[in-house]
């Protein structure tokens, strides 16, 4: 019929295109298919899995998202298990929390005021040389991602409370957001201010981040070296003020006096905070004008060097950059060293030789992706918590067996005269706690 | 090179041509002559080939696409997502030799033979003079006193297992809990002492605590009174204190009710979730005497049975401390009851599952500083046990409640800061009083409220 129609020729070469043009939609309808399985196709409906992927294989590049490590608890699907309303294991956090009420939208033209003189009820310096301090850190009122978080956040509170405990020092522990603007590690900034304001007697407040951990436990803070000063935090001033590195100092500890200048501090240090964009145009800022800094949005450190940096004359005289002693220590240089430090060293120097903190920046162990591998993360965790534990447990005897081990051995047989003991570092009633005796007794 | 391999195609299209002789004249004549498909010219078949050849790469193409895709046939360099396999199975491996009692570096322990059951177990070698040693430290050591300001020293005393809980959940809510203690014993002036090591092998379990009294007992002089406290009970009354004065002449203080235990000797008449121990002699004679049924294997099996047969609704199962001691009060009556204050007039320790369902009521009609049924001073959250796999209560119901009784509790702390939780249940938190220039007014409103102490006993 075509033949008739367009002449033999024409009829045969339509009928090759044709054919051509059938077997190429037909590849690509085919092809079509396969990729909207395999790799994915954008807007054309693709699992949500498949977005991610490529998300992720885009951004693999970006050193802090890239997962160094993933700790995930493989879901065992067992069928029998998920009827039990008694069975720990299978239940669902999520089901718990109920927020009543709407979220608090944040006028940003509402004036926060400052606090006002204090009127202190309770002394601020319960001798001379020691004042009140108030011992703040905390975590979030929701479980860890990770399922062993929550007890390494747990033994790590365990260990301040003794540091606390020997030290005389109070601590609060916070697990509420103040301010959801103000969220993640900007979120010790709302909550200092309103611990100063609502504790006048407290002379100073001691920010420590939940993944530092005390591992000296004689060691007292040298009050009366910052009589002068209102901020105390570990660092050096020439990586500050000369080589404006954003790891010249550490705000995972610090020392606060409770002042007007503290307050006017928290004002001046809070602007470059607020989720959104905001912090991310500071954290551009703060990449460009600091050293070795990566890219990412503002955080609460680089925003404190630059603020020393540009507004020096202002905050410098008052700032005490310590590096005496390991108000915080890195964890990367010290965890190896713990039983070179127990046979050549003793607790109470709080340096190098036997530091005062651990710090064990970066391991997020509450989080699911940290920036060292698992298992060196927890288990220097361990070793740490275990060093510091064990100048507790030799004020009754006891030790861990190893600084990996969770058991621990009697090293002082039981007496019928315990009062006789010599309490070796002089910790169980030490001259920080000495309460002063009232004149009329 | 192409054309030799298409050689058989081409003889097979020319196969009426001879055989050996290239077909190509040979077949452009023919493809000159006829219509068909039968002799072609070269160009034409070249055109052909080129077209199978298309075909043939193109399907190919789409073969490997779908291979890929069903089951994964991958010529590449292992990718990212062997990488995260590798690290999740490192991972799990971690966290399996963490949540293990095994000790990585513990040389295996050669298997501690079975306590002796005909040796009387004993805590530590006998001390018969502790009040008059502990007199005379107590008056050299001045600045060590063992009471402030009129109220006795006290050392609160808790603690958990050394390795982490069967399911993460219970962590989380050793946490809170303790978060909860740090808050209620900041108030007071109460020192706490949070324990994960255990002393003694043979006392494991809820018997761990007693070795543990006793060691701080020993060591802490200074302290007049350690109260233990479980680490599934939580404050729920941030005012409340305890009245020390009505038990200067007590050494014993134990939440429970006079005719359970003498008249009806339950097993439940006497709670030891919650109990202050004097540090004085007398305390450690009891320690003594309840130590004994404790040890491991079978003295605390034949322990158990005796209990239960003479404590009444007691299940079988071995000896708990809590049984222990109310059959040692009730059988050595005379030599103990005398010291032993049974307190129910507050709930030092209050069973949860009367308490968390009427915690609105309480927060509409009532206010903290009670420490009774209006406003329960202690909520404990017994055979809840959120640490291990198993609890005696539906999960749900357990940790909602626990999760409210600790925001009941949370929101008396954060009201000082003009603070409170958005529900019993919501972790997150909404403003209930607007900033001031003036902060210190509530401060001090606060503090009167917690010092207050004729208010809070009435």
């Amino acid at each position: 019929m075509l033949e008739r129609c367009v002449g033999t020729l024409r009829a045969r070469q339509i009928q090759r295109v044709i054919r051509h043009g059938k077997i190429t939609l037909l590849c690509l309808f085919m092809t079509v298919i396969v990729l909207r399985g395999t790799i994915g196709a954008g807007k054309f409906g693709t699992p949500e899995q498949d977005i991610d992927d490529i998300r992720q294989h885009f951004y693999a590049h970006r050193k802090r998202v890239e997962p160094h490590r993933v700790l995930e608890e493989v879901q065992t699907t067992d069928a029998a298990k998920t009827e039990d309303p008694n069975n720990y294991e299978k239940f669902d956090m999520n089901k718990l929390f109920v927020d009543e009420g709407e979220d608090e939208k944040r006028d940003p033209n509402k004036h926060d005021p400052s606090g006002s003189k204090r009127n202190p009820t309770l002394p601020n310096f319960l001798r001379p040389n020691k004042p009140r301090v108030l011992l703040v850190t905390g975590s979030s009122p929701k479980p860890c991602e990770n399922p062993v978080g929550d007890h390494y956040l747990l033994k790590s509170i365990k260990n301040k409370i003794d540091y606390c405990r020997i030290h005389g020092i109070e601590i609060f522990y916070n697990m509420a957001l103040l301010d959801a603007e103000m969220a993640g590690f900007w979120a010790k900034l709302p909550l200092i201010r309103k611990l100063l304001l609502s504790h006048p007697e407290v002379e100073f407040l001691w920010w420590m981040d939940s993944d530092a951990m005390f591992t000296d436990m004689a060691f007292e803070v040298p009050w009366e070296r910052y009589k002068d000063h209102n901020l105390v935090m570990h660092g050096w001033k020439e990586m500050v003020y000369d080589e404006k590195n954003w790891i010249g100092l550490n705000t995972g500890s610090f020392l606060l006096r409770n002042c007007q200048w503290a307050l006017d501090l928290l004002d001046a240090w809070a602007p470059m905070g607020p989720k959104g964009k905001i912090r991310d145009d500071a954290g551009k800022i703060l990449t460009r004008e600091l050293k070795g800094r990566p890219v990412f949005e503002a955080d609460d450190q680089s925003a404190m060097v630059y603020l020393l940096i540009t507004q020096r004359d202002k905050w410098g005289e008052k700032v005490y950059l310590e590096s005496a002693y390991y108000l915080h220590g890195y964890w990367g240089i010290l965890v190896d060293r713990y039983e070179e430090m127990i046979e050549n060293y003793h607790p109470g120097l709080g340096d190098h030789r036997w530091p005062l903190v651990t710090h064990f920046v970066g391991c997020k162990p509450c989080g699911k992706f940290g920036d060292y591998p698992v298992e060196r993360c927890l288990k220097q965790m361990d070793r740490a918590f275990n060093f510091g534990d064990n100048q507790v447990l030799n004020m009754y005897g006891f030790e861990h067996r190893t600084l990996a081990s969770k058991k621990v051995k009697r090293i002082r047989n039981e007496t019928s005269t315990p009062l006789e003991v010599k309490d070796e570092l002089g910790i169980r009633h030490p001259a920080f706690k000495v309460v002063k005796v009232a004149a009329s007794s | 090179m192409g054309q030799d391999n298409f050689t058989p195609l081409k003889r097979s299209s020319t196969g009426a041509a001879a055989g050996g002789v290239l077909p190509t004249t040979n077949a452009a004549s023919a493809a000159n002559g006829r219509t068909g498909r039968g002799a072609m010219p070269r160009g034409r078949q070249i055109q052909k080939t080129f077209n199978n050849i298309k075909i043939t790469i193109l399907c190919g193409f789409v073969t490997i696409l779908v291979l890929r895709g069903t089951i994964g046939v991958n010529f590449s360099s292992p990718d990212e997502e062997t990488i995260n396999q590798q690290l999740i199975e490192e991972a799990n491996r971690v966290l399996a030799e963490i949540r293990s009692d095994v000790d990585p570096d513990d040389p295996d322990e050669p298997s501690d033979s079975e306590t002796n059951p005909n040796a009387t177990y004993s805590l530590g070698p006998k001390i018969s003079s502790w009040d008059l040693d502990r007199k005379a430290w107590l008056s050299h050591n001045a600045e060590f006193p063992s009471h402030v300001d009129g109220k006795p020293k006290i050392l609160l005393v808790t603690g958990s297992t050394p390795k982490p809980c069967d399911n993460p959940i219970g962590d989380h809510y050793l946490l809170k809990s303790v978060k909860n203690k740090i808050d209620y014993c900041r108030l007071h002036g109460i020192e706490i002492i949070y324990n994960m090591a255990h002393l003694d092998k043979e006392l494991s379990g809820y018997w761990a605590k007693l070795p543990l009294l006793r060691k701080l007992m020993l060591s802490h002089p200074e302290i007049e009174w350690i109260w233990w406290m479980d680490s599934d009970a939580m404050f729920t009354d941030m005012v409340f204190e305890l009245p020390m004065d009505k038990y200067k002449d007590y050494n014993l203080v134990v939440h429970g009710y006079h005719d359970l235990m003498f008249i009806q000797k339950s097993w439940i008449a006497l709670n030891t979730g919650s109990f202050l121990f004097r540090n004085c002699q007398w305390s450690l004679d009891l320690l003594d005497a309840w130590a004994p049924f404790g040890p491991k294997g079978v003295i605390r099996d034949e322990a158990g049975k005796i209990m239960t047969a003479y404590l009444k609704g007691r299940p079988a199962f071995e000896a708990d401390d809590q049984s222990a001691l109310i059959y040692l009060l009730l059988t050595q009556k005379d030599k103990w009851i005398d010291k032993v204050f049974i307190e129910s007039e507050f709930y030092l320790h209050g069973y949860w599952v009367g308490l968390v369902d009427r915690y609105e009521e309480m927060m509409e009609k009532y206010h903290p500083g009670l420490g009774d049924e209006r406003w329960p001073f202690v909520t404990h959250f017994v055979g809840c046990k959120p640490c291990g796999s198993y609890g005696d209560y539906p999960v749900e119901r357990c940790l909602k409640s626990m999760e409210r009784a600790f925001n009941f509790a949370d929101n008396q702390v954060i009201k000082l800061y003009g603070f409170g939780h958005r529900g019993l249940l919501s972790p997150k938190i909404k403003r209930i009083r607007n900033d001031t220039t003036a902060p210190l007014e509530f401060v001090d409103q606060f503090r009167h409220s917690v010092t207050d102490k004729s208010g809070s006993q009435n």
